[in-house]
């Protein structure tokens, strides 16, 4: 009903390669926290990377709605995939909006993944507060020498580029920010050893650092002393994607939930049969439908050029807590056998944790809600 | 060569099938409707074809309800070069026949001066197993069914065949009408440029009046039931007690 002829198309394509290569890969890349390499070239060949690129930069040219589709599918089969897709979509996206046409060349081999790409925000001392970055870029000739260190990278011990957020005016707050394109195996940069994490296993994550990494004229993305606000400008798309990555995780819990309690019996019945476990899945199912729908409501405003943003951060902050509580509820279904490694639902669950504290907390996303709501009004 | 692969709108295999209330067939209302897996397995041997640069063009067929479409748009965006649409009433209850089909077709592969056609070897609702034979017999042209696997050579196509207890090889000349079996190959996820790239082609329309075929049913189906649900197992304690279940219960040994 929401969906057109071809975003069903792209639903449908990509949910038999998930159900395919990404599902059942899932328990053993979580248990051996690998890059799975082989599954995002096959996702390169099949356009899962870069999916708003314009078809005159050699991509698709999907729309907001289509990526969402597309990370619900993704995440229902592996949460880690569904990231690398997003992350993906981050940059490719920077770079059709602020690329020079030198700059957009690089978009082929990151599609494909030949490129690893790193999204480097982050500093120990500058979380959800961004204007605290340390890292600086400082004029030298023609081009700038980068010093700092960023932690929690996805990608950083694998990457082979950086879009790294840097100071470039120490007194200019906000707009003293810019984002450099940095090749991660320059001289100068040094990676810290892989972070382990609760979930999201195959997603590899860990510290950068730049010691005098000497950048050239090229490596400025966009405008000088605009970084922080180029970065801005594509959250509402990070947080539609990731609010579809909570609700993949979710509903791959809901559907291995009705499988189990059709199977499983107690007290001489399937517990399906059970008044008590049917409302655990008529919970799991109303509120993952309605944290689908608002993402939904979220893509298409900003496929209308609406004023998404509020839409946006209810749907993050929605689907993360919703991707909690209701994987919590799939373990609950699902019994002791829900505690176990090498259940889904036990992975699910941890995998689901992150939604509500990546691309920007769930706290943050209410401060935004407010702000909005004090500032534009309560009217729907 | 030219090569015509006929594609059907099936439910989708994924799908738990229901039959209606009154028996009159199954529900197809509101549900997930995709195209017959050996289809794709027959449009996946004639792409390869093309690739390799052995095929000209690939031309897809489908006869249906308008919504048919989606699944020439999946053809498209599958590697077909054409798909040319037969579109029956949106009311169109039954299945056509599969001799009306044939006919259909065989008209299609005359005019549009075909060389060869692949089809899946059968359609995953009803499970005919007759198109492909009926097609070749109509056109006169030589038939190759259950394929596993495909050689073209000048002028001839090789066709191995899964037969009971083996494969069994043949060379038809071409033209010539072939079926595909389950293991002939995978077919392609299809790639989401492709699907971009498939919106901007035409579907073509051949109004089924223009072919002059009679479609009136010729079979009559009576019923359509539920299978039997499956019995609960029981366990058994030990091997003797196993061996005496299939001895007295079972009749197996
Ligand atoms: C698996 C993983 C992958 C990541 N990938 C990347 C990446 O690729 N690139 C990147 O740059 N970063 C990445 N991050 C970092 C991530 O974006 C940060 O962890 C996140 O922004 C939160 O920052 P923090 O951890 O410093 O928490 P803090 O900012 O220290 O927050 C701690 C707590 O305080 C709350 N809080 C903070 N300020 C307020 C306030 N004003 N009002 C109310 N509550 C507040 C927060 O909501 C949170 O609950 C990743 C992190 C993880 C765990
Ligand atoms: C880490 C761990 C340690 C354990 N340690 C021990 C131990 O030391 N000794 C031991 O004997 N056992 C132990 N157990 C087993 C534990 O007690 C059982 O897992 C628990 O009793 C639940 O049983 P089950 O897993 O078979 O779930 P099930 O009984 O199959 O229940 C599945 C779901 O159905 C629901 N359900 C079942 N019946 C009904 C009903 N009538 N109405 C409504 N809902 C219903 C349940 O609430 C649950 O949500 C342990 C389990 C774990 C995970």
């Amino acid at each position: 009903m929401f969906l057109n002829e071809t975003q069903e198309e792209v639903r449908a394509t990509t949910r038999s390669f998930v159900n395919a290569v990404v599902r059942p890969a899932a328990e053993a890349l979580d248990r051996e926290e690998r890059f799975p390499a082989e599954i995002y070239e096959e996702m390169g060949k099949l356009g899962l990377f870069g999916i708003a690129v314009p078809e005159e930069l050699g991509g698709p040219g999907f729309d907001t709605l289509t990526y969402a589709v597309v990370m619900e599918e993704l995440s229902r089969g592996y949460a880690s995939v569904a990231d690398q897709c997003g992350l993906v979509e981050l940059i490719t996206t920077l770079l059709v909006r602020h690329g020079t046409p030198e700059q957009q060349k690089l978009l082929p081999s990151i599609m494909s993944m030949q490129q690893k790409v790193a999204y480097c925000i982050t500093e120990p001392e500058a979380g959800t507060d961004v204007s605290g970055i340390r890292t600086t870029a400082v004029k030298d000739g023609e081009g700038w020498v980068l010093n700092g260190g960023k932690i929690w990278i996805h990608n950083a011990p694998v990457a082979d580029l950086g879009f790294v957020l840097a100071r470039t005016d120490k007194e200019a707050g906000n707009r003293g920010m810019s984002i450099f394109i940095v090749d991660l195996h320059a001289k100068g940069v040094e990676r810290g050893p892989k972070e382990h994490k609760m979930g999201q296993r195959a997603s590899q994550v860990g510290a950068l650092d730049f010691q005098d990494v000497r950048l050239g004229p090229n490596a400025l993305l966009g405008e000088m002393n605009r970084g922080f606000h180029m970065m801005m400008s594509v959250l509402d798309k990070g947080r539609v994607g990731i609010a579809s990555l909570a609700v993949g995780i979710a509903q791959a819990g809901l559907e291995a939930a009705v499988e189990y309690a059709g199977t499983r019996k107690q007290f001489g019945k399937h517990i399906s049969e059970f008044q008590g476990v049917q409302w655990l899945l008529a919970d799991m199912a109303k509120d993952i439908e309605a944290a689908r729908l608002l993402v939904y409501a979220a893509a298409m405003k900003i496929d209308h050029g609406l004023d998404a943003t509020r839409s946006c951060s209810m749907a993050k902050c929605f689907a993360g807590d919703m991707a909690v509580a209701r994987t919590a509820d799939a373990v609950q279904v699902f019994g002791g056998s829900g505690y176990i490694r090498g259940f889904e639902v036990e992975r699910l669950y941890r995998d689901a944790k992150i939604t509500q504290i990546y691309e920007g907390t769930n706290q943050i996303q209410r401060m935004i809600i407010a702000r909005e709501l004090l500032k534009k009004g309560a009217t729907a | 060569m030219k090569i015509l692969v006929p594609v059907k709108r099936v439910v989708d295999y994924n799908v738990r099938v229901r039959v209606r209330a009154d028996g009159s067939g199954i529900e197809t209302g509101n549900v997930k409707m995709s195209m017959n897996p050996f289809d794709e397995i027959a449009l996946e041997e004639a792409v390869r074809l093309k690739e390799k640069g052995i095929a000209t063009e690939v031309l897809a067929v489908s006869i249906g309800v308008p919504q048919t479409r989606d699944t020439l748009r999946t053809a498209l965006a599958m590697g077909a070069d054409r798909a040319l649409l037969v579109a029956l009433p949106q009311d169109a209850e039954q299945d056509l026949e599969p001799l009306c089909v044939a006919r259909i077709l065989a008209k299609i592969a005359d005019s549009e001066k075909v060389d060869l056609v692949i089809a899946g070897k059968q359609a995953i609702d009803n499970d005919m197993n007759a198109t492909g034979q009926m097609l070749a017999a109509a056109l006169g042209w030589g038939q190759g069914t259950y394929a596993s696997a495909v050689d073209v050579a000048e002028g001839s196509v090789q066709v191995t065949r899964e037969v009971d207890g083996g494969l069994q090889t043949l060379r038809l000349k071409i033209p010539a009408v072939i079926t595909t079996d389950l293991r002939l190959n995978q077919p392609r996820y299809v790639a989401l440029p492709a699907i971009m790239k498939a919106k901007k082609k035409t579907i073509e329309d051949i109004p089924l009046e223009t072919l002059g075929i009679d479609i009136t049913p010729r079979l009559e189906i009576l019923k359509t039931v539920e299978p039997p649900t499956r019995q609960a197992g029981v366990k058994v304690h030990s091997v003797d007690e196993l061996l005496s279940k299939l001895k007295t219960e079972a009749g197996v040994l």
